[in-house]
């Protein structure tokens, strides 16, 4: 490693650009303990737009961003002048990666599927994501229940077996959903909901059971502690574990819903329950209620400009991003698609378009927003001293049509890099699986891609 | 000029005045007159995409009776008297966009089955089948496409059939069908894609065809018996005439390369079996949604038939780089081949987002100038418009947008809108609905 690592940096230091060297240390796989990417416009997220500046990656974490960082003895320098550097761009709402199990669609209400158990780490989703520039992804269970399952947060590390793209530490996360993919999806089948009401009875009855359960828990737990040792420990129900961890407020609540009544209902029924909604999730009507939900401190994760595939979409205006921004709402873009993961970057130079957000709101709604959501913003979502050293390397501004990718490091390490031949990807030399599905939430096999 | 004209030119003006248009007094069409208006327009200042004849600064364009009257400089055109003059200064002007593909007016929201005209699914030979008879003028869908800059599209059935009906041309503005049509059956539309691959799904479910073999032999048989039906016609001419075949007739003016086949296949083998078949009956064809068909490029240079790009973004398959499809306008432009580019139609591409696809070719190496036609002049030229739409020049519908910026650019806002010479009321459902929660955003909203 440690020879392999300066017979790099040496190398590349006697270059101008360093593309071949780049391909070797690839080839090599060596995460180079200090990685200075120099020169470039850094679009920092949190501090403005740096022009000229450079970003240090020291093991993995940056340790400095500005004009005046200069690169310690050994480091491996890429001169990225003209170039753009953004923090990793990262979906917060996504089902790539996970076959055709993006819903467990034989019951309402499933809290215990675990999407983990489904992630598939050789999708080709996954790669055309990280070629987009994305570095962190939230894997959600799809909408056809109200309670669905719990997410799983990776980091694209594509080429990496599946526990190396776990996103350590990662918050919980569980999906829940209302509207017409539930009422749909049961309805059809003559079973509860096909109604809206239907939508938050079922809901009630859920939370009624795991507060009994929690009742029932803690009855037996006070006996153990009052030293009953004939007390018999009740089953251990994972279904009702985890919607006793939503109570508790160990999970973050991910809801699916459009329409801005579901809204103010969804934030009665956690307000009747205790539990705190952590995002509303597509969101095409908040631009009509933002004011009322900003207060709640729930956030969106919202599409830019889709609309009008189903009644509930029928209300959306692709300034709703920004509306919902300026009304003081936390707004993220996301994908839900294996499609549009791929060029969030033009997604977010869309709301320059539709309503004149700032470049860094727009950036910001694919990265340290998108963070928020998932709960990780501590960790990734900007150029910051501290945070993973989760870099992408554009051609041009990220926000404009034209930018390309060209260099993906996560934690310092290099993954995508155009300039390989081939995939272009340094870790993965493998066979690429299709899984066959589009990506989008609902698409519960009715092949109508109804989201 | 009627009262509901001169309240709707109003509203137009204060929309224009928002964008930062100085605007004296345009004509302004509600969706209830779009005939060329006698005012003449002069947009003074802006750059000029001309497509046909490079950029122009600081240029004028005249728009008079519905037509392009005069692109120059402000050297080279003077402004007639009387004329509404627009200032365009700092403002890019170019034709409006032509989408190759798409299916408005053949739906509304998207789930709803009521509102559903996309295709006949009882048959796969189904070219007798008109998208002018289903096209809901008044969908508000169109609008929306159109105050991005998009002011033509082909209308085409949605390809689930091998041949589902034929495509029409549409202006994207006019107060019913009749108006908004400007070429009725402009095209074929047939299908060689491997999910055109049958009823039932692969293995036809028991229903012929389910293999490509079966599609192929079909498409054969079908051009089979319309040549036969022809040779009918001319036959023993005493007794009644023979009844009308109205499949077999509607191919007839195909088979005689009278009229464009647009012939659909996504991989190369398809396109290697499709364009057999289409030789073998002397078909005038333009290929359709080429996705992976990166190890035949050579092949559909020599071909020699245009070639419609679209959607760009189809996901590359597990085998393929990641840019295999963001490439191939470029790749097949630099091989000759004459590219259009579309949104393809489908899930979420709506045409106003036409301009994004081609700047994503541009990203990818097609030379901006072929991107920029490829959603114009190219299209207008493959469908037989070319003469009418596509590029400012002088007898061209006028058909102009102005926009704050590079077109093919996502951040760039488009301003105003002509089709027909005629101010388009820069409004959609969805900028009413934006105006209508205006009030919640604190400072209001700017764009």
């Amino acid at each position: 490693m440690g020879l392999l690592r300066s017979l790099t940096a040496l190398a590349c230091s006697g270059l101008a650009g360093g593309f071949s060297v780049m391909a070797l240390s690839a080839q090599t796989a060596t995460t180079p303990a200090d990685l200075v990417l120099k020169n470039a416009t850094v679009m920092t997220v949190t501090h403005g737009t740096l022009e000229h500046a450079s970003v240090w990656v020291h093991n993995g974490k940056i340790a400095g961003v500005g004009t005046t960082v200069s690169a310690p003895a050994g480091a491996m320098v890429v001169d990225v002048t003209g170039k753009y550097v953004t923090p990793g761009i990262i979906d917060p709402h996504s089902h790539s990666a996970l076959g055709n199990d993006v819903n467990e669609a034989t019951s309402p209400v499933t809290p215990s599927m675990m999407m983990i158990d489904a992630f598939t780490n050789t999708d080709k989703a996954l790669y055309q994501a990280l070629a987009g520039g994305v570095t962190t992804e939230l894997l959600l269970h799809g909408s056809a229940n109200m309670i669905g399952g719990q997410a799983v947060v990776i980091k694209n590390k594509f080429g990496l077996d599946r526990d190396s793209m776990l996103f350590p530490n990662a918050p919980r996360s569980i999906k829940f959903a209302s509207g017409e993919n539930p009422k749909r999806v049961y309805g059809s089948r003559g079973i509860v909901p096909s109604t809206r009401m239907g939508n938050f009875e079922v809901m009630r009855e859920a939370f009624e059971d795991a507060k009994h359960y929690m009742a029932t828990w803690d009855a037996y737990n006070d006996k153990v502690a009052k030293g009953d040792k004939t007390a018999v420990a009740p089953k251990v129900d994972l279904k009702l574990e985890a919607l006793a961890d939503v109570l508790r407020g160990k999970i973050y609540v991910q809801i699916h819903c459009y329409r801005a009544d579901e809204f103010l209902t969804e934030e009665a029924l956690a307000k009747e329950y205790g539990y705190k909604i952590r995002a509303f999730h597509h969101a095409l009507e908040m631009y009509k209620v933002g004011d009322k939900i900003a207060p709640t401190g729930t956030g969106i994760a919202t599409f830019a400009d889709w609309w009008g595939f189903k009644d509930e979409a029928w209300d959306a205006i692709p300034w709703n991003a920004v509306m919902s921004m300026r009304e003081g709402v936390r707004v993220a873009l996301k994908s839900d698609s294996n499609d549009y993961v791929r060029r969030l970057n033009q997604e977010a130079g869309k709301m320059v378009h539709y309503g004149g957000a700032t470049e860094e709101e727009a950036l910001r709604m694919i990265t340290l927003n998108a963070a928020w959501i998932i709960g990780v913003d501590d960790k990734v979502g900007s150029i910051d001293v501290g945070k993973d050293g989760d870099l992408v390397i554009w051609n041009t501004d990220p926000l404009s049509t034209y930018a390309r990718t060209e260099k993906v490091y996560i934690d310092g390490d290099l993954f995508f890099d155009s300039s390989i031949a081939g995939f272009g990807t340094p870790h993965f030399h493998g066979v690429m699986s299709d899984a066959g599905f589009s990506g989008a939430d609902d698409e519960i096999g009715d092949g109508e891609g109804a989201r | 000029m009627t009262m509901r004209n001169s309240a709707t030119a109003l509203l137009g003006l204060a929309v224009m005045a928002t964008c930062g248009l100085a605007v004296a007094q345009a004509p302004v069409g509600p969706n209830l007159t779009s005939t060329a208006d006698e005012q003449t327009i002069a947009i003074i200042g802006g750059k000029l995409l001309t497509v046909s004849h490079g950029t122009i600064e600081n240029g004028t364009v005249i728009l008079q009776y519905g037509k392009i009257a005069a692109v120059g400089t402000p050297a080279t055109v003077k402004i007639p008297t009387g004329a509404t003059i627009i200032d365009a200064k700092g403002k890019t002007v170019y034709p409006g966009l032509f989408d190759s593909e798409s299916h408005l007016g053949l739906f509304e929201v998207g789930s709803d089955a009521n509102a559903r005209d996309l295709v006949e699914t009882a048959d796969e030979i189904e070219p007798q089948m008109h998208v002018y008879d289903a096209f809901h003028a008044e969908t508000e869908r169109i609008p929306v496409q159109r105050i991005n800059g998009v002011t033509n599209a082909l209308i085409s059935p949605e390809p689930a059939d091998s041949l589902p009906g034929q495509d029409s041309v549409i202006q994207l503005y006019g107060r019913d069908r009749d108006e908004m049509f400007i070429s009725k059956d402009a095209a074929l539309s047939m299908n060689f894609m491997g999910d055109v691959r049958r009823r039932g799904g692969p293995g036809g479910g028991g229903k012929f065809p389910g293999t490509r073999m079966g599609v192929a032999s079909q498409l054969r048989q079908t051009f089979l018996d319309a040549q036969a039906y022809e040779a009918s016609l001319k036959g023993d001419k005493k007794g009644p005439a023979p009844k009308r075949d109205l499949k077999l007739e509607a191919l007839l003016p195909y088979l005689h390369g009278e009229k464009l086949v647009v012939l659909s296949c996504e991989e190369g083998y398809e396109v290697e079996v499709a364009m057999g078949i289409a030789k073998e009956f002397h078909l005038k064809v333009a290929l359709n949604h080429l996705t992976h068909t990166q190890d035949v490029l050579d092949k559909i240079a020599s071909y020699h038939v245009p070639v419609i790009v679209g959607p760009i973004y189809d996901a590359p398959m597990a085998n393929e780089r990641y840019d295999a499809v963001f490439s191939l306008p470029a790749e097949l432009a630099k091989r000759g081949v004459t590219v259009a580019i579309s949104t393809g139609g489908e899930g979420m591409a709506d045409s106003r987002n036409l301009p994004y696809a081609a700047g994503y070719a541009v990203a990818y190496g097609l030379p901006y100038d072929e991107a920029l036609k490829s959603i114009t002049l190219t299209p207008a030229t493959i469908f037989g418009l070319g003469d009418k739409l596509g590029s400012l020049d002088v007898g061209k519908t006028a058909n102009v947008v102005i926009a704050n910026g590079d077109p093919l650019d996502v951040r760039t806002n488009v301003e105003q809108v002509f089709i027909d010479g005629i101010a388009v009321p820069m409004v959609s459902r969805q900028t009413k609905l934006r105006d209508e929660y205006a009030p919640l955003v604190k400072g209001g909203m700017k764009q």
